[in-house]
């Protein structure tokens, strides 16, 4: 009787959660479905075609992980553009992050024209890459303004600039300070030289766009720190620098953990810029993974070569396994902070 | 009334975005379709000894800009004339057009007709996406003895023809009379040898504030003078890289000694992104151009007197570097009949001298070269008939293999590597192509 009584009482709200179930799938069978499709479906096929050997025209041979032992061999370029890569990463995110929060700060205070430097200050944002790659494509001519501005900024002081040729100099960072000493660095030794210049330009230019993207979510993050906690900690005696390190940054860890996340797998995926600027050069010194993958898959590379789908594909997995590590190491060191709070 | 402004807004976006994609169709339309009616009596049948399909619509890709789209535009008119029932839509793709025809025939919505380069050779030829057209040109009565024969060779996989030269381009000794007249030194001439070069380079350098020679990390630039030191960049079969027996190596050395003594510049040593535009800027008194150089100077340097001779010659004679694209059918088009048609009338003699009159490219017969007028054109086509001029072309990989050169050659012009080092490495990688193409 207590039985029946509790089943039938159970039985109500449990019929609702079930209808509601269904409803809540029911409006997401479309997403879901594309997604199936175009995103699982599509990715489950890359899977398979890495384990083959591929031209999109015959259909796919097994190999086995040929692709994958070949990728990661020395002569593919893969590893070299891993190197590259890595080495923009360390340099572009923290960069990127850190202007973008310088921005938000600044713009965070009531001056005077705050919207009008919002807008100028997001430009670079919405305006397409490729746009902002020829006009960095001039800009960095050896006798473009940036070199102009170098020579008359040198010339003040009474030095001498020697021009650079931006966009093909495949000389390392390590490799000029070894230089101005007096030695050098072989070029097997690549991964001691460090970015080259090229490489170096073409970060500057992605941190000049991808920044003012982050300050707007730093901007907006910045706004829902309480003004209680400062209040506190002036009557506390904290000083401006104190109420930003101790109360403004740790409150926006989750956000910051957000950007870098976000601003890794964009730097780990750049590819517009050196498309449209050094194709991979000089010297490789500017190869990524996406790049590599896109002339691997499309027989692109270096003005023309067999299609490898299997190899591009084999790559482009590589390529998430790293991701996803370096996302996955990131989360945990900044969440364990924040669960503090 | 804030909803009304949503409502205008999202209604002029939708009016934009129907005013692009509209464009881009009309644009077919207006100077794509070209189509005869009822014009000239020629039946189906009288089509270059081919019947086109009964209503047959083919579509025409290529790359181009705005004055080859018009080659393409009058020849497509000629074809009309011979062949009314025909209809050819133009469709020119001025940008990626290779990953975007890879994309295209992947998709099975391949063009019926493209332009093809090596690079689509390899991905389209060797994977049976092109017709053969030896049938038809049998029926049409071509033959491949007709063509300049290297401008054959990309396109020929087992004796069977995917695709015919629409034409072809080499490299001439470019330079600026001026200069010359400044440095003191004597014209060059068709006779002149690499060292002949080499003296007025320098003499250049000394004599004048202006670059010698100007040259780039560039593996077409460096074939002339490897063809004509007997080297080659790899054996006839495309299966062994030889990039270090002899001949490149020899060549290779001259031109880094030229750059290390300072009569070899880069166009980017004098501030030029290519030496074409040096030459215009007149930044150096000599380089290695083509034909293009004509119709560049005419537009960008109207006022710059310049001329060119035939290319110089090596130890073992003239050698010079051809490059050309071919027109290829595709295998699934519905109207074979038809677009074999065409292929062969836009390569055909006719419509090769029409095209040779407007100045925009060399034909591919050897003897309609004669209808070369420009003076410069003439001196720099003879390089086409060198017996040791060669199409740059080593097998699928071709790309990777030029590659390996033009590397090589840059990390010689950075001082980073000797020539013998360089082109020891350039071997391997393109060794390395090779292999991976077999």
């Amino acid at each position: 009787m207590v039985s029946r009584a509790t089943r039938t009482r159970r039985r109500g709200p449990n019929t609702r959660v079930r209808n509601e179930t269904i409803v809540a799938y029911l409006f997401l069978s479309p997403y879901l479905l594309v997604t199936a499709v175009f995103t699982v479906g599509i990715i489950a096929f890359a899977l398979y075609i890495s384990f083959t050997s591929y031209n999109l025209f015959e259909s796919p041979t097994w190999v086995g992980l040929d692709n994958y032992r070949r990728a990661l061999g020395d002569t593919g370029g893969f590893l070299r553009s891993l190197g590259n890569i890595v080495l923009y990463v360390v340099i572009v995110v923290p960069l990127q992050t850190g202007i973008a929060l310088m921005l938000a700060s600044i713009l965070n205070k009531p001056v005077r024209g705050q919207k009008f430097f919002r807008t100028v200050f997001y430009g670079p944002s919405v305006t397409s890459s490729v746009v902002i790659a020829s006009i960095f494509l001039w800009l960095y001519l050896k006798t473009g303004i940036i070199n102009y501005l170098f020579d008359q900024t040198f010339s003040l002081f009474g030095a001498q600039w020697t021009a650079i040729e931006w966009l093909n100099d495949p000389r390392g960072l390590f490799q000029l300070i070894a230089n101005a000493f007096g030695g050098d660095i072989a070029s097997e030794q690549w991964y001691f030289r460090g970015p080259s210049v090229t490489w170096l330009a073409v970060m500057a230019l992605n941190i000049f766009t991808t920044a003012p993207t982050f300050m707007i979510i730093y901007l907006a993050a910045l706004q829902d720190v309480p003004p209680p906690l400062h209040e506190a900690a002036a009557i506390d005696g904290a000083n401006r620098w104190q109420q930003f390190w101790y109360i403004t940054l740790p409150m926006l860890r989750p956000v910051t953990l957000l950007i870098v996340v976000l601003g890794t797998i964009g730097a780990f995926q750049v590819f517009d810029q050196v498309q449209f600027l050094t194709a991979g050069g000089p010297l490789n010194t500017t190869l990524t993974p996406v790049y590599l993958v896109y002339g691997e898959a499309l027989g692109v590379l270096g003005g023309g070569s067999v299609i490898r789908m299997g190899l591009a594909s084999a790559m482009a997995f590589l390529l998430a396994v790293i991701i996803f590590i370096f996302t996955f190491i990131q989360r945990r060191y900044i969440e364990s902070g924040t669960e503090r709070y | 009334m804030q909803r009304t402004r949503w409502l205008m807004l999202l209604a002029a976006m939708g009016l934009i975005a129907v005013a692009c994609g509209g464009g881009s169709s009309s644009t077919t339309v207006d100077g794509g379709v070209v189509s005869t009616t009822g014009a000239g009596g020629t039946s189906a049948g009288g089509c270059f000894g081919l019947t086109p399909e009964e209503g047959a619509t083919i579509v025409f890709s290529g790359w181009g800009d705005e004055t080859e789209q018009q080659v393409y535009r009058d020849s497509i008119a000629r074809f009309n004339e011979a062949c009314p029932d025909v209809t050819v839509d133009y469709q020119p793709v001025p940008a990626d057009f290779q990953t975007q025809m890879k994309a295209a025939f992947a998709g099975g919505e391949g063009p019926d007709i493209i332009y093809v380069d090596d690079q689509l050779m390899t991905a389209l030829g060797l994977t049976g996406q092109l017709l053969p057209l030896d049938d038809y040109m049998a029926q049409a009565g071509v033959t491949r003895e007709e063509f300049i024969p290297s401008l054959l060779t990309i396109f020929t996989v087992d004796d069977q023809t995917y695709a015919l030269p629409k034409d072809w381009g080499t490299l001439g000794l470019i330079y600026l009379p001026e200069v010359i007249e400044a440095a003191g030194i004597e014209a060059p001439t068709g006779d002149w040898t690499w060292a002949d070069l080499r003296t007025a380079a320098q003499a250049i350098a000394d004599n004048t504030d202006v670059g010698g020679f100007c040259q780039g990390a560039d593996w077409a630039r460096l074939a002339p003078w490897a063809f004509s030191h007997g080297g080659s960049f790899t054996n006839a079969a495309a299966t062994e890289a030889t990039l270090t027996d002899g001949g490149v190596i020899q060549a290779a050395t001259i031109v880094a000694d030229m750059k290390e003594e300072g009569s070899l510049v880069t166009a980017s040593d004098v501030g030029a992104t290519w030496c074409g535009e040096a030459i215009g800027r007149k930044l150096v008194g000599m380089t290695l151009e083509g034909g293009w150089m004509v119709n560049f100077m005419n537009t960008d340097y109207p006022d710059v007197e310049w001329s060119a001779v035939s290319i110089p010659a090596g130890p073992e004679g003239k050698a010079d570097v051809i490059f050309t694209n071919g027109i290829g059918v595709n295998a699934a088009t519905e109207f074979p009949n038809a677009a074999a048609a065409f292929t062969l009338f836009v390569t055909g003699r006719e419509n090769q001298a029409a095209i040779t009159e407007t100045g925009f490219a060399y034909p591919t017969r050897e003897d309609q070269l004669n209808l070369i007028t420009n003076e410069n054109d003439q001196a720099i086509s003879e390089g086409g008939t060198y017996d040791l001029s060669l199409v740059s072309y080593w097998g699928p990989n071709t790309g990777r293999v030029n590659d390996a050169v033009s590397k090589a050659l840059e990390r010689i012009f950075l001082g980073e590597q000797d020539v013998e080092a360089a082109f020891q490495q350039a071997e391997e990688e393109a060794q390395l192509a090779l292999d991976e193409a077999a």
